[in-house]
Order: C-alpha cells, then sequence, then structure tokens
C-alpha cells in the first residue's frame, strides 16, 4: 500500500470538524517531510515520530470536539425540555429493567461459581450407590466410577444449633468428608475436614459459615476448637468457611455424618445429593452416557420414561440455576419487547427533532459543516441522551435487583445479583451507546443528504417526508405490535393469578397464627415426655384470650416440607399410592380451617378407641374408591402391620399452595409417637398478627431452652407462596403498562406531527369545502393503516409469547382466544382514541392563513 | 475593543511549542510547515512537532484568537497558494509579551537565589 494513503487512514481518526479544515495540510506536510528525508533511518523514525503523533494528538481534539458538541447539545435540549425529559425517562425505565433483570441473568448464567476448575463439577440427580452399603460402599462405588474424578455425596437439612447462649434454627449439610476438597474451597480460618473423618468416632467436627461465625460467635477466632450442641449432639469447630460460601444453599454448619446415624439422629425423610468432578479430558455428553450405563447397573427401572424422577447428570451451574432460569430468561424476553417499544419511540422523537431542524442543518451545512460533521454532531446528541438515561435507569436497575433478590434468591450467596458485575455495567453501556449510535445515524441517513442550495433560507420542511414518513409508520407498527405482545401476556397472566386467588385451598389461612417447635436436642426425651410438652403448650395457646382452637400437625399447609409419602392399602384390596403420611394432634382441623365432613376428629384419650384411629381426605377417598363411605373402613400402612380404622374425612389441603393440588392424606393421631418437631396452629378472632407476639411469649414462657422459629399468621406464609406468582404478574402488568403508555405517546406525537407537516394541504381541503370531520376521518383513517398491521403483528407475537410465558407459574392458560381479543379491541381503541383527540389540530388550522404562508 | 490584563493573564503559562509559534509569527506570516521547520531550526531539534500537535496548536489557537487566517500569500510564485497562512493577532502578541515578562521575573528570581550559572 502506499504509504501517504496509510497516513491519510490514519487521519481518519480525528474527529470530523478538525479532519475538514486540517487533513488536507496535515497530508500535505506529511509528504514533504516523507520526500525530505533520506534513507530508510530517517524513513522509519518519520513514522515512529507520526504514529506518535496521532496516538496523542487525535484522543486530544476528539475529547476537545466533544465536549463542544456536548454544549452545544446541552443548549439544543433546554430549548426543547420537555421532549427530552420524556425521551430520557422512557430510556432510563427500559434501559433499567432490562439492566435490572440482565443482572439476575448475569448472576445465574455468566458468572463462573467460585469454586475450583467449576465447569466440571456436576450435580448427580440419583445417586448410583447403595446408600445402605455406607461410607466403604460409596468409596468404592467412586472409586470406581469411569467418568468421575472424585465425588461427594451430602443431605440438608434443618437443626436446633445451642452454643452455650440461645438456641438457633440453622440449615446443616451432612456431608462426606471431601465437599470441601472437591469444591476446592479452602477455610476462611482453621480448616476443613481430613479425609479420614467421616468415620464414626472421629466425625465429631463442624465447619461453620463465615455468616455464622460473624452473627452468633461474633468474629471471634478462639471460636475454633470449642464445642457447639448439634439437636444435643456435641461437636468441635475446626474451620470458619470463606465469606459467602453457603454450598447447597443457605447453609450455615457442614457435619461429616452423612453416613452415621448415631451422632446427630436422622428422622423425617433423608435425601442423598451427590455433586462430582469430571474427569479430566472427558466432555458432558461421554460423562452422561457412562452415568447412565452405571445407573443401568444399580436400578435399571428408574431409567424408564415413566418414572417419576429422570437420572441425569449436569453441570452445577445449571443445577443450581435451574429453579429460576427459565422465569429469568422469559422475563428478560420481555424487558427486550419494551426495551424495543420505548427505542421506536425514541426514534420516532429524534426523527421528528432531526426533521424540524432541517433549517439548521442545511445552514450550518451552507457555512461548510461536512456531512460527517452533521453526523457527529446528531450521534454525539443522541448518545448524550441515551447515556443520561442509561445513568438515570441505573437506580431503576438496582430497584428491579432488589426486588428480584426478595422474590426469587439464587441459591447461592455468591450468585447474588448486583449492578457491579463487569458484565452488567458492559450491558448497560453497551445498550446506551449502541442507542445512541442508531438513534443519531438513523436519522442524518433518513433525512438524506444535507446539501447546502439556495433553498437554505427557506426549506420545505416536508422534503424528505415519503421516507421518514414511511419510516415512521413502520415504527408505529413495530410499537403497537410489541404493546399488544405485552398486553396479551399480562392479560393471560393476571387472569391465571386471579384464579390462583380465588382458588379453594382446603382450609382458611385468614385468621391463623402459626409457629414451630423443636425438642431436639432438649430435655424432652422419649414419648411420654414430648407429648406432655406438647399437650402443655396446646393448652397454654388454648388459654390465650381470642384464641378459638389450636391444634398442631407434622407437616402443615404451605410450610415448604420434604413430604413423606407412602403406599396404603385400603380394606377393599385397593391400593392408594403417593399419600401423605401427616400426624396432627387434636384440634387441628378446626384451628386450621379445613372441615371435617364426616366422622369426628381424634380424642384426647387414645386408650380409649378400640382400633387406633385415622383420619383421610377426600382425595384419598376418591382414590380408594369408597367416597364418603371410606369413614368405618380399615386402612393398612406400609409400616405397621396393625390396620387403622378411618373415623373421619376431611376436605384436601393443597399443601404447596393454590398452584398444586392437593394430594391424598392419612392423619394419625401424634400421640401414637409424637415427633421432635411440629407446627402448631391457633385461629384467633381479630387481627392474627396481633397475636405472634402473644403467642411466642406463651411457648418462651412454658420452657426458654426449646427453640421456637417461623412464628407468622398463615395469611404470611401464603403471601411467601404466592411471591412469585404475583412478582412476576406485577412485573408483566407494569410492563405492559409502560409499553401501553410509551405506544399512546408515540401513535400521539405522530398525528400531530403529520397534521402540522400537511397544513398547507388541509388548509387547501378546508378552503375547497372538506368538513373538519370529513378531515379528521381521513387522518385516521390513513393512521390506522400501520395500527392494523401493528395489531395483526401483535397478535402472531401474542401467540408466540404465550407459549413461553406459561411456564412462569401453573396455570396459566395461553391458548384462551379472549385473552387475545379483549386486549387487541382495547388497544384498538385506545389507540383510536388517541389518534383521535390528537386530530383536534386539525380546528386550529386557519385555511387562508395556510396558503397564504406558502407564498 | 480594549484588551485588559485580565483577558491576557488566562492565557498563560504558554506551553513551549505555543511560545515558539508566537515568535515565529511576531516576525511575518507563516503556514505550518513553515512554522514546524522554524522552530525546529530554532531548538536545535529539540521541539519537532507533529502535524497532529502543530494544527491542534494552530486550531486552539485561533479559537482563542491570539493568531488568525491571512488572506494575503506573501508571493504566488514563491508559494502554493492552497496553504493556509497564519498571522499573529495583536491579542497574541500581548499574550507573547507577557510570557516574556513572566519568564524573565522567573529568571531574576532564580537568579537571585541561584547565581547566574556559568555557561556550559
Amino acid at each position: 500500500m502506499d504509504v501517504t494513503k496509510l497516513y491519510r487512514r490514519l487521519l481518519r481518526l480525528y474527529p470530523a470538524s478538525f479532519r475538514q479544515e486540517y487533513e488536507g495540510a496535515m497530508d500535505r506536510q506529511f509528504r514533504d517531510e516523507q520526500s525530505d528525508a533520506k534513507g530508510w533511518k530517517e524513513k522509519v523514525a518519520l513514522w515512529l515520530h507520526a504514529l506518535g503523533d496521532v496516538a496523542t494528538s487525535a484522543p486530544r481534539e476528539l475529547a476537545r470536539e466533544l465536549s463542544q458538541d456536548l454544549r452545544f447539545a446541552l443548549r439544543v435540549y433546554c430549548r426543547r425540555p420537555v421532549s427530552a425529559v420524556i425521551a430520557i425517562g422512557t430510556l432510563a425505565l427500559a434501559v433499567g429493567a432490562s439492566t435490572g433483570v440482565f443482572s439476575v441473568t448475569s448472576a445465574l448464567l455468566l458468572r463462573s461459581l467460585p469454586f475450583g476448575d467449576a465447569p466440571r463439577l456436576v450435580e448427580l440427580r440419583f445417586s448410583p450407590f447403595s446408600a445402605g452399603n455406607g461410607r466403604a460402599g460409596f468409596r468404592n462405588w467412586k472409586n470406581h466410577t469411569s467418568y468421575l474424578e472424585d465425588a461427594a455425596t451430602f443431605s440438608t437439612s434443618e437443626m436446633n444449633l445451642n452454643s452455650g447462649r440461645d438456641a438457633l434454627r440453622v440449615r446443616v449439610t451432612e456431608t462426606s468428608a471431601n465437599l470441601f476438597s472437591l469444591l476446592e474451597v479452602q477455610p476462611y480460618r482453621g480448616r476443613t475436614f481430613t479425609p479420614e473423618e467421616d468415620q464414626p468416632g472421629q466425625n465429631h467436627v463442624v465447619v461453620i459459615s463465615h455468616r455464622l461465625w460473624q452473627q452468633a460467635y461474633g468474629g471471634n477466632v478462639s471460636v475454633i476448637g470449642s464445642v457447639a450442641h448439634l439437636d444435643g449432639a456435641a461437636l468441635t469447630i475446626i474451620g470458619v468457611a470463606p465469606s459467602r460460601f453457603d454450598y447447597p444453599g443457605n447453609v450455615d454448619i457442614w457435619v461429616p455424618t452423612v453416613f452415621d446415624f448415631e451422632v446427630i439422629p436422622k428422622h423425617g425423610a433423608f435425601l442423598w445429593e451427590t455433586v462430582g468432578r469430571l474427569r479430566a479430558g472427558i466432555t458432558m455428553h461421554q460423562a452422561r452416557q457412562e452415568f447412565k450405563a452405571d445407573v443401568a447397573r444399580v436400578d435399571p427401572k428408574s431409567l424408564q420414561p415413566n418414572s417419576t424422577s429422570i437420572p441425569d447428570l449436569v453441570g452445577l451451574g445449571n443445577q443450581l440455576s435451574s429453579q429460576i432460569r427459565t422465569s429469568v430468561l422469559i422475563l428478560f424476553s420481555v424487558v427486550l419487547l419494551v426495551l424495543s417499544t420505548a427505542s421506536a419511540n425514541v426514534a420516532q422523537l429524534l426523527l421528528s427533532r432531526t426533521a424540524e431542524r432541517h433549517q439548521e442543518l442545511a445552514l450550518r451545512s451552507a457555512l461548510g459543516a461536512s456531512r460527517s460533521r452533521l453526523i457527529q454532531q446528531l450521534t454525539v446528541e443522541a448518545t448524550a441522551l441515551t447515556l443520561s438515561g442509561a445513568a438515570i435507569g441505573m437506580v431503576v436497575a438496582l430497584l428491579v435487583a432488589r426486588v428480584a433478590s426478595a422474590v426469587m434468591p439464587a441459591q447461592l450467596a455468591t450468585q447474588n445479583y448486583t449492578l457491579l458485575d463487569w458484565h452488567v455495567l458492559c450491558f448497560a453501556i453497551a445498550l446506551a451507546l449502541i442507542a445512541g449510535l442508531v438513534f443519531g445515524i438513523m436519522p442524518s441517513w433518513l433525512i438524506g443528504r444535507i446539501q447546502p442550495s439556495t433553498q437554505v433560507v427557506r426549506v420545505q420542511a416536508g422534503s424528505s417526508e415519503p421516507v421518514t414518513a414511511r419510516f415512521r409508520s413502520v415504527l408505529i407498527s413495530l410499537q403497537v405490535a410489541f404493546t399488544l405482545t405485552l398486553l396479551v401476556s399480562s392479560f393471560t397472566i393476571g387472569s391465571a393469578f386471579l384464579r390462583l386467588i380465588h382458588t379453594d385451598l382446603g382450609f382458611q389461612p385468614a385468621k391463623a397464627v402459626m409457629l414451630k417447635v423443636s425438642l431436639e436436642g432438649a430435655k424432652y426425651q422419649g414419648e411420654g415426655a414430648k407429648w406432655q410438652y406438647y399437650s402443655a403448650l396446646k393448652d397454654r395457646l388454648q388459654s390465650l384470650p381470642g384464641v378459638r382452637a389450636v391444634g398442631a400437625v407434622n407437616y402443615l399447609p404451605l410450610s415448604k416440607n420434604v413430604l413423606m409419602a407412602g403406599t396404603i392399602q385400603v380394606e377393599s384390596g385397593r391400593k392408594v399410592s403417593g399419600v401423605v403420611l401427616n400426624g396432627s394432634m387434636p384440634g387441628y382441623f378446626k384451628a386450621v380451617g379445613s372441615r371435617l365432613i364426616s366422622g369426628n376428629d381424634f380424642g384426647f384419650d387414645l386408650s380409649k378407641s378400640p382400633e387406633p384411629p385415622v383420619i383421610v381426605n377426600e382425595a384419598f377417598a376418591r382414590e380408594s374408591g369408597l367416597g364418603n363411605g371410606i369413614v368405618g373402613r380399615r386402612i393398612v400402612s406400609p409400616w405397621t402391620p396393625r390396620p387403622y380404622l378411618v373415623t373421619g374425612l376431611v376436605t384436601t389441603a393443597r399443601m404447596a399452595g393454590p398452584e398444586y393440588e392437593g394430594g391424598p392424606q392419612a392423619y394419625w393421631p401424634v400421640e401414637e409417637e409424637p415427633p421432635s418437631a411440629l407446627t402448631f396452629v391457633a385461629s384467633v378472632s381479630g387481627d392474627p398478627r396481633n397475636y405472634l407476639t402473644r403467642c411466642r411469649d406463651a411457648v418462651v414462657s412454658l420452657d426458654r431452652s426449646v427453640p421456637i422459629y417461623d412464628v407468622k399468621t398463615l395469611n404470611q406464609s401464603l403471601d411467601e407462596t404466592m411471591e412469585r406468582p404475583r412478582f412476576y404478574t406485577a412485573s408483566v402488568l407494569f410492563l405492559a403498562v409502560l409499553a401501553l403508555l410509551i405506544a399512546v405517546a408515540g401513535v400521539y406525537s405522530t398525528c400531530s406531527r403529520a397534521i402540522t407537516q400537511r397544513e398547507h394541504e388541509l388548509g387547501v381541503r378546508i378552503a375547497l369545502g372538506a368538513s373538519i370531520q370529513q378531515i379528521r376521518g381521513m387522518i385516521l383513517r390513513q393512521g390506522a393503516v400501520p395500527v392494523v398491521f401493528g395489531i395483526l403483528a401483535g397478535i402472531a407475537g401474542a401467540a408466540g409469547c404465550g407459549l413461553i410465558v406459561r411456564h412462569l407459574f401453573v396455570g396459566i392458560n395461553a391458548s384462551d382466544m379472549t385473552a387475545i381479543i379483549i386486549p387487541s379491541l382495547f388497544l384498538l381503541l385506545i389507540v383510536i382514541g388517541t389518534a383521535w383527540s390528537a386530530t383536534t389540530r386539525v380546528l386550529a388550522i386557519d385555511p387562508i392563513e395556510a396558503i397564504r404562508a406558502e407564498h | 475593543m480594549a484588551i485588559s490584563a485580565k483577558d491576557v493573564d488566562q492565557f498563560l503559562p504558554l506551553s513551549l511549542p505555543v511560545f515558539h509559534m508566537l515568535l515565529s509569527l511576531s516576525e511575518g506570516e507563516r503556514h505550518g510547515y513553515a512554522l514546524k521547520r522554524e522552530i525546529l531550526r530554532r531548538t536545535d531539534k529539540r521541539i519537532n512537532l507533529g502535524s497532529g500537535a502543530l494544527y491542534g496548536a494552530i486550531n486552539k489557537m485561533l479559537e482563542q484568537g491570539l493568531i488568525v487566517e491571512s488572506d494575503e500569500r506573501p508571493d504566488p510564485h514563491l508559494d502554493d497558494e492552497r496553504r493556509r497562512y497564519y498571522r499573529i493577532t495583536t491579542l497574541g502578541l500581548r499574550v507573547a509579551r507577557a510570557e516574556i515578562a513572566r519568564l524573565r521575573a522567573l529568571v531574576q528570581l532564580a537568579e537571585v537565589r541561584l547565581g547566574i550559572p556559568d555557561p556550559v
């Protein structure tokens, strides 16, 4: 390449105005110097000098010109502050909402986990070793797998921690000794487990979380070596985990007792989870094949397609985000739709403004400003607008991220949603810059080549109208389409949410208070002592003024418990499977508001009943084939050979909240075998929130060493269950309303602008005898074309969106035609109304003035 | 319009290349490349302005009103008429003089404190 050409290319790094002024002189000077230079040494020195000069002076000139352009932009926006504020506000909301949702996406899908070589970590959705064989069996399996380098198994549950002062309820992971080494996590203080510490006799050690160390032990280093009591078992604290480490999720204590059923007694469901590290060089696909072969050897039945949970091997990152990933991606797409609507609006606004400034731009062009100089100016103006929008949008983003953390928290503390993440910041800045560039270049491109001409003094405002008008119609269509898609989605989701709210739960949460107590590690051991405590507590709660009924149960609806289910055989020989086995205290059904359809609640003295009693729910009665006739029949549970007599039939409670049908349940008297933890419910008169402190005090006054937790009204519990559906409904509705407002503003401004531009033509029409109504009708008809196209496109978009949003929560019916028709009509009416009100401008047209202005 | 001392002071201190450019222009009109060569000669090749730095400084001085573009060409036969010539303004002269005074005061102060050094 010719070296002087190369130099000319380099000169493109300078800003437009500077280049226009000095490019020729600089180029000539370089050529002169080039011909003056003798020998290759001088030529190289000249080039090096030129490169250094460009590198230092181009940024300086760029900064100078940008600051001039910015000052000019500020003056331009100050002249028309309302439209600038609207544009910045729209962008702030749209960019903020997308950045907020992106922060969630980034935390879950882009940020790597804080574990060593995290991509090789996998979770096994089935443990292909026989848990019954204990430590030896596990080690044997893990040492012989072909796909894993190492594996750890664990189980997580809640326990009582007594560290000398108050009793605390904490989440504890019982694990094999190698969990920390497998994840390659180093302790913050002390040490983690040695490989042999998961053997009986050596496993009386715990590692505590950084959070627990701070909160319960005040960050005191001397805590290492001290003893903590976990469900009554004395264990030595050997280390503190690093800050924010809480794997497998919100865990405060790790104990190497997963194979030992003696140190900490196990009760309730005990679920084994297994995490592994893939062998180096093996792909996920190969590993999955070998895992399936492994499972097939141990339990071929589980691989059948109709099995309840299909064994699988998934990357740990995917596993940890699987719960909310779909919802986040859906929300992200929805928010991008709003961003597009907002962008279309801002684009229109800038387009109109550039058209209005045609005269100014033509004048500057006539005074010698080059085309690139004008484009640079417009781009700087647009970028200043989008960057200010994005900067204000960060506040919106912060709010969105906060709400998201509260409503759909990530599983691990390290996956927190923050804006201070380079992915998120880059996203926001890139969004603003790209938008600024597009908004800046697009109007200049559409307006066409701005030529200095004899028309400078009096430029036809509509000289480039056909192109911009067409483009504006496309923008309107797009806006209407996006808005309709969002409206339909919010209508679909909103009606599903209303259905959820009105679902009969099978119990009455409105007037009830709940609280949990655990006797684990307390002085009440033995069934008699436990029963005595529970009875005394029931009496104490019952004696509180305003309390109507008190009862207790193993698993209260909405409590997010892991439920134990089994198969029960009915007298007739029929088997009912998946029955949740629940224990209840007399008075429970009355307290929780479940109706006894027939039969009676349990009595207080079991010795009076000839046979052990059991109460079943309607779902059970239905599946047993006996219906209401089940009362008086006998059933057999898999755990006790004795038959139970069905003495009562109650309504089916939706255990997991209104989204999910309640399954069959069998309640038997907890007196028979009092568990170490129970949930008490009290139905009260008046506002249940007023009873929370009183109920807590009643428990503490009975025995303050017993930990009490989850003291709340049942309505609060229901609210927690409904939080996600409510969040999705509210956010989609909010976004739809936002999009609607943006679209209305867009339609209004387009209509008004069309009238202003055609003032002359309309004036002539009026002068020739057209009535105002005819004119308004004509404008409306012309404006309706892009709207109708938009609505048609929106219906197609809504159908596609419906297929996606139904994954947000149970009960969303995406194929409901009314959900498409009603919002479409609504939008059409709103748009027509907006356009009609914009056409009132026609009334102000004076035909004589309009005609005269043209001459 | 009268130029006040305050108007002049806001430009001080001048950067060395700008000072040299003003000095050169005080002797007569020059185009950019001539300025560059003259400064190179005067400073014994110690200040070698690249064209970006040169025209950046010219651009700024034009904006500040220290120099203006000249319409007259010294001699059409001698030079390429596409070259642009620059001329120092009254303000430019005042600023250059003020810089000289500033430097002189500085040198005097230094002489009092450190004495006059022997030429090396």
